[in-house]
């Protein structure tokens, strides 16, 4: 991506001005197919910079949406909601997979795009550095003096032997070098250095290349999955037992590795005075995980940052909350929930949360359920009840009951976070305050519920992506690559030797130049390198000043 | 100049307007017969005869803590509900259940549950209520659907229910809430294979 591929005309082909500019007619002897040359005009379209940059824009702009608008993926109550508050606008959003964007055929058709005009540029660019770099060095220039930087000397050897000399010396120093044809009169070497710069050059778009592949493998290989694991509670690595599984386009369900994991304890620590009071100080999930079901199980600390590795996925530890116990006796006395139940947590400050617990009964209509506020660290303002700390320091429920039918055996699925209260009625005006270890005893008979205590949950991110490895090694290959070819200049040294005025002897002229000298240095490289191959000479002449004389630099008099 | 810049730009818009659309297309096209090979009928999978994966042979704890076998089950058909009280379209089947334990129990048809992702108390009070008599295996971590999994066998979603024939091997499974009669077609299908 370091050039710009221009069409050779802007015009489209087959127009009367791209004809004229070729100097041909179409239909003419020698001339393509017209197809090929629209096809040829396309690819060179769609390889320029100018399409990778729209595509990059266009990207970018896609991206907009996805970001402002809820998204199935990964909030698809979110989703409703929003139908719910914009039902007319809402079903046109949805026809243009705006709900969906990052998984939408247009958004996949921008970036396979993008992907494609990028290989497109760099593969060609690939082959075209590897030749550069296997070129020998240009045969000397007649006129060495000319050059950016120059300088001579007299020489007591012969003008081939002269020449050897200075070219031992370069050849010493690892320069590549040419010499003419032997035979000839002419005695000159040409020296080059700096190769590593266009391997610098190959392995940056080499790179580029590895980071893109990765990115594609980590796409259809990989996979990202969510998991809301209560203290005590236990998974496998099932697609049936993640809440969210997002494969990769090749992954399927069989793929998963089968790992296990337990969540023995969460802890988290907040800051318990100054300014900063309640802020989180360090969350720690302790689990206990196997590779695979009857696997040999280890246990881990899963901290922010330090998610755990097993069968080659991550498991990152991304929030947490409150899951009071609960258990709900019936009218006759049998129990008919008894679980620790996720609160989602209203306030991140306070963990305030909130939460329903559905207790269906023996018969249809005798269903109870409960909506319910939990604070970690209560206080009563006025009457309502409010949290001080996110820390569970002096638990309390705030509960509502109801009774009739949860409509849990239509069959219809529900969220476990809302109670349809449409068949069901309020047992009591006002809600019922618990401690841990209180029962509140239901009107009417029907029934109690105890808040037995507090389990906390962890939301955990499973991710799982091949790519991720490559590309982090691909991208510090690319940055080594660019910074050789930033750092390292390709330069030239050119020896020329004719035979002296005198009959005996040479005329020795160093000329050199680089073709790039962005860091700078090379004239003090030249310098050197012209006083060692002048020193080399067994006796050197009187006017041997190896004195460096760009070519530009103005002669006295003249 | 500028009209040459102008047009440059125009061209350029064209040509990844047109690419666009192009790949867009493409994109859709090729999505879209994906959906439509992706579509089982009627949430039933039926494995041929010969190709019948071997069951596993799971263990585990039934929710009143008796131990339960799979292997136990062999010279039966079995049928294997994977449910949990949480999940209404399990409890919407569960009367379904009951009937065909009722139905084909006499007939040599053993049924068995996996309770996923869900505590005794709660699964039993729902199986007292839908009058479901037959054991539940209590698979809070889904251990069962792990083994079933390595075993070839996609339980991926909740519920599923598997039908296994005398020999241990799976005949086919519903995905999703089980109609009575798409649970019979499996049983009957074990009953030739066998």
């Amino acid at each position: 991506m370091t050039d710009v591929h221009a069409p050779q005309s802007e015009s489209q082909p087959g127009s009367v001005a791209a004809e004229g500019a070729a100097g041909r007619l179409p239909g003419g002897a020698g001339r393509p197919a017209p197809s090929a040359g629209w096809l040829r005009w396309g690819w060179r379209q769609l390889t320029s910079m100018r399409t990778a940059l729209v595509l990059l824009f266009l990207l970018a702009l896609g991206s907009i949406p996805g970001s402002i608008l809820p998204q199935e993926g990964t909030d698809a109550g979110a989703v409703q909601q929003y139908y719910v508050s914009h039902p007319g606008l809402a079903p046109w959003l949805n026809r243009l997979d705006l709900f969906n964007v990052f998984a939408s055929p247009w958004f996949a058709a921008i970036y396979l795009l993008l992907f494609a005009s990028l290989v497109g540029c760099v593969v060609p660019r690939c082959f075209k550095l590897v030749g550069t770099a296997r070129t020998p060095p240009p045969r000397a220039p007649r006129n060495l003096a000319r050059l950016p930087h120059s300088s001579s000397y007299a020489s007591a050897l012969p003008p081939e032997a002269a020449v050897a000399r200075a070219a031992e010396i370069l050849g010493g120093q690892r320069f590549r070098l040419r010499r003419p044809d032997a035979g000839g009169t002419d005695y000159w070497v040409s020296a080059e250095k700096g190769y590593l710069r266009e391997v610098g050059n190959l392995l940056f778009h080499l790179a580029l290349l590895g980071v893109l592949l990765s990115i594609a493998a980590g796409g259809l290989f990989g996979y990202k999955a969510d998991k809301l694991l209560v203290e005590g509670q236990s998974f496998a690595d099932t697609t049936s037992a993640l809440d969210e599984f997002h494969p990769g386009r090749l992954v399927s369900g069989s793929d998963l590795p089968p790992f296990t994991m337990t969540l023995n304890k969460f802890t988290a620590t907040y800051i318990q005075s100054g300014q900063s009071l309640g802020q989180p100080e360090n969350f720690n999930a302790n689990v206990s995980y196997a590779s695979s079901p009857g696997a040999k199980p280890g246990t881990y600390n899963i901290r922010i940052n330090d998610p755990l590795s097993v069968d080659s996925l991550k498991v990152y530890l991304i929030g947490h909350g409150y899951a009071p116990e609960f258990k709900v006796t019936s009218a006759d006395g049998s129990v008919t929930y008894n679980a620790a139940t996720p609160f989602i947590p209203a306030s991140t400050s306070t963990f305030l949360s909130d939460g329903v617990v559905k207790a269906p009964g023996a018969a249809t209509g005798t269903d109870l359920g409960f909506m319910g506020v939990f604070v970690p660290t209560a206080i009563s303002n006025n009457g309502t009840l409010e949290s001080i700390f996110p820390a569970a320091d002096d638990p309390a429920v705030s509960l509502i009951a109801y009774y009739g039918n949860l409509g849990l055996n239509d069959g219809v699925p529900q969220s476990v976070y809302q109670l349809d209260t449409t068949r069901m009625t309020k047992l009591s005006a006002a809600p019922h305050l618990l401690t841990p270890g209180q029962t509140w005893t239901l009107p009417n008979g029907k029934g109690s519920v105890t808040f037995v205590g507090v389990k906390q949950w962890v939301s955990l991110a499973i991710t799982y992506d091949p790519g991720q490895v490559p590309a982090l090694v691909c991208g510090m290959l690319a940055l080594a690559g660019l910074l050789l070819s930033f750092f390292v200049r390709r330069r030239r040294v050119f020896v020329r030797a004719v035979p002296a005025a005198s009959g005996t002897g040479s005329v020795v002229t160093v000329g050199g130049l680089t073709r790039s000298d962005a860091s700078g240095g090379f004239e003090e490289e030249f310098t050197e390198l012209a006083a060692e191959i002048a020193a080399a000479e067994p006796n050197a002449g009187p006017n041997a000043g190896p004195t460096a004389e760009p070519s530009n630099k103005s002669e006295p008099g003249a | 100049m500028f009209k040459a810049k102008r047009r440059t730009v125009v061209t350029t818009t064209a040509v990844a307007a047109v690419l666009l659309g192009g790949a867009l297309a493409a994109t859709l096209l090729t999505s879209g017969s994906g959906k439509a090979s992706a579509s089982a009928g009627d949430g039933i999978v039926e494995y041929p005869a010969g190709h019948r994966p071997l069951a596993p042979d799971v263990t585990g704890t039934s929710l009143t803590g008796s131990p339960i076998r799979l292997s136990s089950y062999q010279g039966k058909t079995l049928v294997l509900n994977f449910w949990g009280s949480w999940c209404p379209p399990c409890r919407g089947e569960g009367t379904t259940f009951a009937e065909l334990d009722k139905s084909y129990g006499p007939k040599g048809v053993a049924f068995l549950g996996d309770d996923v992702a869900d505590t005794p108390a709660n699964a039993l009070s729902f199986t007292r209520s839908a009058g479901i008599t037959y054991p539940s295996i209590s698979d809070n971590g889904y251990l069962v659907v792990a083994d079933f999994s390595q075993a070839g066998v996609q339980v991926s979603d909740t519920p599923t229910t598997v039908v296994i024939d005398k020999t241990g091997h799976v005949v086919g499974m519903v995905l999703g809430a089980a109609l009575y009669s798409q649970v019979t077609t499996l049983i009957n299908d074990a009953a030739v294979s066998s």
